[in-house]
């Protein structure tokens, strides 16, 4: 609930940015607080469109940055007034303040508040309460991402669809965007037939078959291989059609184990309840269990470390469908993973902190991991887009972007059938036309006001948004 | 002369001067029967001469105990446990003084006032109908006296000491202690639920007295009215004729079986809904919820029982099922037919409903409804936790989570309720042996799971128209304590006993 509430909010604003009809946006001036990872994932996804200044007290991060990218960078306490209105706080248009700390980052937003009210200020927090707080309107804040929620909302919809490598949903969840790893296993009414002759479910288009390293978007002729990860966009009855055909015998989630009960797992453990999907948590601390099985009356919590394996084998660990690992510690929850996959757990995902351990945890055989920072600068990155673009959405660790755009009057897109449309390494996936998604065939046409769901290479984002 | 004050941890001084002063409010009541004798003709004296002896008796001791007390918990376990003792002394001393046949052994007068105040309802009295109306309304009085105490006891002073069933359900944040806010609680929960207590009484006189003025119940005056409100309302079930509530017309007994229901429930649950004007808040009560399908289900195996063994057939089974269902498990003790002549399993589902009780916070007695739910939900999870072993589920009530110290305080309250009627009933059965009454086991159990639980009628000669007279004194004695036991749901009474309680170690 937390997640749509954050999303709903986003897509209000940006909307109004869309109906005064803004053209491309120049140089947008962003403040960035934080040179982390966040931070950085942020800087590199909007350095080459807006102007930059990027804060931090640390002045090694920094010059990491400032080597690779055209930014300015201030070494300082973002959080301190004196800074701020040094680096000429009065001309930004956004704040965003994504440091480890949720305090330093509220504290900068509401001192940015005060010395510009013009600036838009985004906060990222770990901490669900200052959501909370947030959403009652107690904090000078305009944006909160809230690291937690995010990642419990992308593991949700992991969940939902459990073959699938990343989803992301958009316009209001009638738009399903999935990624595909296709083994040998996949139905072979998919697998090396023509795209065009292939029974593929109906309200979805393949957006992009990537290769080894490279990418095609496919026309009628193409084939599905084994070993091809593809990109799906379409309904949500349509994706689970989808997980059904690339791995078949995984029926609809009911039953999934959550090791680790704090923040994170009891977020998601929430998510899922409320989705009405059976939850066991698994915490080590016996306070902490006590404490989120009174906040939790559905799920069924257990006070056990999840390293026991006479526990995993007597409570059946492993039949559970799902098993989410979102301990604070790395390496505890690839221990865990680990352990649990010897004893039979089906499918896993784990919450991975530090991006490069994402390798170390998929070589040892877990089946999706989630980096809550990438995700949360997914988030962020939101806001400084084209208003025009309501949803961006990275894979393939920013090879590839979706996009949602709203189509201009003057696009030399508008009035062309889609099968006439040339392709410009880009794929329209879906339209949505008054609120309603339309997954086009070759005879339809595009409308001025559409708005479209692209499939399109991060490089070329800037010309697919002028194009349409 | 200089206030006595004997050193110990309890502020005992306070304490006395505490009970002495509700008993000098307590010796105002005899001037309700002065009043209703000199309207009969009867001797209004007994009760001026009672009145004045307690009155200056506790005026007396007020005085001696006079100075600055700090009454806190502590003392509140020996005021409670007091004041119910020195109460049933005010009601016996009405009973000496009328020069009653019946009622001139101090044992026999005493028990009648304690089954009185605890509203209990069991009766050493041979022929009721001989009394004196005066002494039939005092009876009532004691009784409807009673039960305001329990409901200020039940919603206000035990949850503070700790003890009782309702606090587990309502946020009684027990809270540090400013200067006696155990009083300063008792007086907020008091006037309210009082005046709740009240209405309803006045509510089942009008409706009792309707139905005698127009005809449909023939033997219903006003008088009778009266004093059968006054001790339903209590669940206390002192009657005005010798066969209970049989001799009375259908309508009235479904009238007093509804009015039983509604004093088994909890009082300050009422309040609220009636405040608010909210019906849902009854229903959404698990205890409530509980308390009606308890009701229901027991009503149901007595009303097949009686139409299968042709005891009663169609209304009249399902009527007379419905009363003694409602009346045992409200502990009221009325009757509405002579159940002790009924069948073995009727005689067992009447006994078991002994130990089931009506709702916390309400006047009924016994073990009570929400206890039962708790360890029900207690048993429930220790299954689990034995299939689950590392398992973590706390136990809720009305959504909200239940601590494992009440929890435990429940069982507790649960083994000793037992207990001592199991020592009861042993006692009883040893001492009809030695006297040579006719007690037999399932007599002597229902004799005890009745006072213990303040209901009222057993089986056999103690029956719902019988009589406690054939029993000896010290069998007296054993059921006097057994309801002062029930009345204060046990744990007060034996703090007493702990040496714990007197010593600051």
């Amino acid at each position: 609930m937390q997640a749509s509430a954050t999303r709903a909010l986003i897509r209000v604003t940006i909307a109004t940015g869309a109906a005064t009809g803004g053209s491309n946006l120049p140089h947008v001036k962003i403040f960035v607080i934080g040179a982390g990872q966040v931070g950085a994932t942020i800087v590199q996804a909007l350095h080459d469109e807006h102007e930059l200044t990027v804060f931090d007290l640390d002045g090694e991060r920094l010059a990491a940055i400032s080597q690779r990218y055209d930014v300015h960078t201030v070494e300082g306490n973002g959080a301190s007034r004196r800074v701020l209105s040094d680096a000429g706080i009065n001309g930004a248009d956004l704040l965003i303040a994504c440091t480890s700390r949720d305090e330093s980052n509220i504290v900068a937003a509401m001192i940015s508040k005060a010395c510009s009210a013009r600036t838009t200020t985004v906060v990222r927090t770990t901490n669900p309460e200052y959501l909370e707080v947030w959403r009652e309107g107690q904090l000078d804040v305009d944006f909160i991402v809230s690291s937690e929620v995010e990642t419990a909302y992308a593991i949700l919809r992991t969940v939902g669809v459990p073959s699938a490598r990343q989803t992301d949903v958009f316009a209001d969840g009638q738009v399903q965007l999935v990624e595909f790893d296709v083994t040998a296993a996949a139905d072979p009414a998919i697998l090396g037939e023509p795209l065009r002759e292939a029974r593929t479910p109906a309200d979805s288009r393949i957006a992009a078959i990537i290769r080894g390293d490279g990418v095609v978007i496919p026309r009628g002729d193409e084939t599905i291989q084994p070993g091809d990860r593809i990109v799906v966009i379409g309904s949500p009855h349509a994706a689970q059609l989808w997980g059904d055909l690339i791995s078949p015998g995984t029926g609809k989630v009911r039953d999934v184990v959550v090791f680790g009960a704090g923040r994170a797992g009891t977020a998601i453990a929430r998510l899922l309840l409320e989705q009405g999907i059976g939850v066991r948590l698994i915490e080590a601390s016996r306070e902490r269990a006590r404490l989120v099985a009174a906040e939790l009356p559905d799920a069924r919590v257990y006070n056990a470390t999840g390293f026991d394996p006479d526990f995993l084998e007597r409570e059946r660990i492993a039949d559970a469908q799902v098993s989410i690992f979102a301990m604070r510690d790395d390496l505890k929850n690839h221990f865990a993973a680990t352990l649990a996959k010897v004893h039979g757990a089906r499918f896993t995902i784990a919450i991975v902190h530090d991006a490069p351990s994402q390798e170390v945890f998929e070589h040892a055989g877990v089946d999706v991991t989630v980096n809550p920072r990438q995700i949360t600068a997914e988030e962020i990155v939101r806001f400084a887009h084209d208003p025009r673009t309501q949803q961006v959405v990275m894979l393939e660790g920013d090879r590839f972007e979706v996009l949602d755009i709203t189509t201009q009057r003057d696009s030399e897109y508008i009035g062309l059938k889609f099968k006439d449309m040339p392709i410009r390494g880009a794929l329209i996936g879906a339209i949505v036309r008054d609120g309603k998604a339309v997954f086009p065939r070759g005879e339809e046409v595009l409308r001025p006001g559409d708005r479209v769901i692209v499939f399109t290479e991060s490089q070329r984002v800037a010309e697919v948004e002028k194009a349409l | 002369m200089s206030p006595w004050r004997p050193r110990s941890a309890v502020d005992l001084a306070g304490a006395i001067n505490l009970v002495a002063t509700l008993t000098k409010y307590l010796s105002l009541a005899p001037l309700v029967p002065a009043a209703v004798a000199v309207g009969y003709g009867e001797s209004p004296w007994p009760f001026l001469f009672a009145g004045a002896i307690v009155g200056g008796t506790a005026l007396g001791v007020e005085f001696l105990t006079r100075g600055n007390h700090r009454i806190g918990s502590r003392e509140g376990f020996f005021v409670v446990a007091f004041t119910w003792l020195t109460a049933a002394a005010i009601g016996a001393l009405p009973y000496l003084l009328s020069g009653e046949v019946q009622l001139d052994r101090p044992i026999d007068a005493y028990f009648e006032a304690m089954s009185g105040f605890t509203t209990t309802g069991s009766s050493i009295l041979v022929d009721i109908e001989a009394l004196d109306r005066s002494l039939l309304l005092w009876r009532a009085l004691t009784q409807w006296l009673g039960g305001m105490g329990i409901i200020v006891l039940a919603l206000a002073v035990l949850p503070r000491l700790r003890v009782g069933g309702r606090q587990l359900l309502e946020h009684e944040a027990p809270g540090p202690e400013i200067d006696d806010s155990l009083a300063a609680r008792v007086r907020d929960t008091a006037r309210r639920l009082w005046l709740l207590y009240i209405a309803i009484t006045f509510a089942e006189i009008v409706a009792l007295a309707v139905l005698g003025w127009t005809g449909i119940d023939e033997r219903m005056d006003l008088f009778r009215a009266v004093a059968h409100a006054l001790t339903t309302l209590p669940t206390g079930g002192f009657g005005t004729e010798g066969r209970s509530i049989e001799p009375f017309a259908a309508t009235t007994q479904w009238v007093i079986a509804f009015f039983m229901i509604v004093a088994g429930t909890n009082f300050a649950l009422m309040f609220r809904a009636l405040i608010r004007r909210d019906g849902r808040i009854l229903p959404r009560d698990e205890e409530f919820r509980l308390y009606l399908t308890l009701l229901g289900f027991a009503s149901l195996v007595l009303t097949i029982e009686l139409w299968t063994q042709g005891i009663a057939l169609g209304e009249d089974a399902i009527r007379h099922a419905v009363f003694q269902t409602a009346t045992m498990m409200t502990s009221t003790g009325y009757a509405s037919a002579d159940f002790a002549q009924w069948t073995t399993l009727t005689s067992i589902t009447l006994v078991g409903l002994l130990f089931i009780g009506g709702s916390a916070g309400s006047t009924s007695g016994s073990v009570k409804v929400v206890r039962h739910l708790l360890v029900g939900k207690l048993l429930r999870r220790e299954i689990d936790e034995t299939i689950h072993p590392e398992i973590v589920t706390p136990v809720r009530v009305n959504n909200r989570v239940v601590d494992e110290r009440t929890l435990r305080s429940v069982l507790s309250f649960v083994l000793l309720y037992i207990g001592i009627f199991i020592i009861g009933a042993s006692l009883l059965v040893l001492d009809a042996a030695r006297t040579g009454i006719e007690l037999g086991p399932l007599d002597a159990i229902a004799a005890a799971a009745t006072t213990l639980a303040n209901t009222g009628p057993g089986l056999g000669f103690a029956g719902p128209v019988g009589t406690f007279e054939p029993f000896s004194d010290f069998s007296s004695f054993v059921m006097i304590g057994l309801m002062w036991l029930g009345r204060l749901e046990v744990i007060p009474i034996v703090v007493l006993f702990s040496r714990h309680y007197w010593r600051n170690a």
